[in-house]
């Protein structure tokens, strides 16, 4: 049950993570919140998949597609810090 | 798609690993940053980084359906909860400075 609901709880502050920073985005403009607020939407993702990997599905094993979008997610906040001045 | 190229553990030992290293040059470039700035925002951005660094070698090594995975993700949790504190933190309102007569 514990692990459940850290699954749940995971997914539910980085969707809140990705919501604050877009709206951050919105206010100031500066495109490091945009890629980081675009970053956690796709940690968020990938938390929910988690979520049905190990409790909705757990004869099948998402980790490859769950690795995948972390590494897409990461890669756009890495895009962001190496190219936007802040 | 052909993965048959390597087995699929070693493909997703490489992806963790290319997920840590990530993290681990996110936190660094928030730690540059805190630094030139002295802004705790960047510095809870960097920690929360370089925790997600350590969760995700810490995934790529204990195994599977064990509690140490489980704790692992209640770490990830509590990263995330650094982030979300820096950015309700950096958000409040500032209150206003009156000079002095």
């Amino acid at each position: 049950m514990a692990a459940e609901l850290v699954y749940v709880f995971a997914f539910l502050v980085a969707v809140a993570c990705g919501y604050l920073l877009f709206r951050g985005y919105q206010r100031s403009e500066r495109r490091l919140l945009l890629w980081s607020s675009i970053c956690f939407f796709f940690l968020s993702l990938e938390n929910l998949l988690l979520f049905v990997d190990l409790v909705i599905i757990p004869d099948v094993d998402l980790r490859l597609v769950r690795g995948l979008i972390t590494l897409v997610g990461m890669s756009f906040l890495v895009y962001g810090l190496v190219w936007e001045r802040e | 798609m052909n993965l048959e190229v390597m087995p699929m553990e070693t493909w997703i030992s490489m992806i963790f690993g290319m997920i840590a290293m990530a993290c681990l040059v996110v936190s660094l470039v928030f730690l540059r940053f805190w630094r030139l700035s002295g802004d705790r925002f960047f510095a809870l951005f960097a920690g929360s980084f370089a925790l997600l660094a350590v969760v995700r070698l810490g995934l790529g090594v204990v195994p599977v359906d064990t509690e140490g995975r489980t704790l692992l993700y209640w770490v990830r949790l509590l990263a995330y909860l650094m982030i979300l504190a820096a950015i309700l933190d950096k958000n409040r309102p500032k209150p206003e400075r009156h000079p002095a007569p």
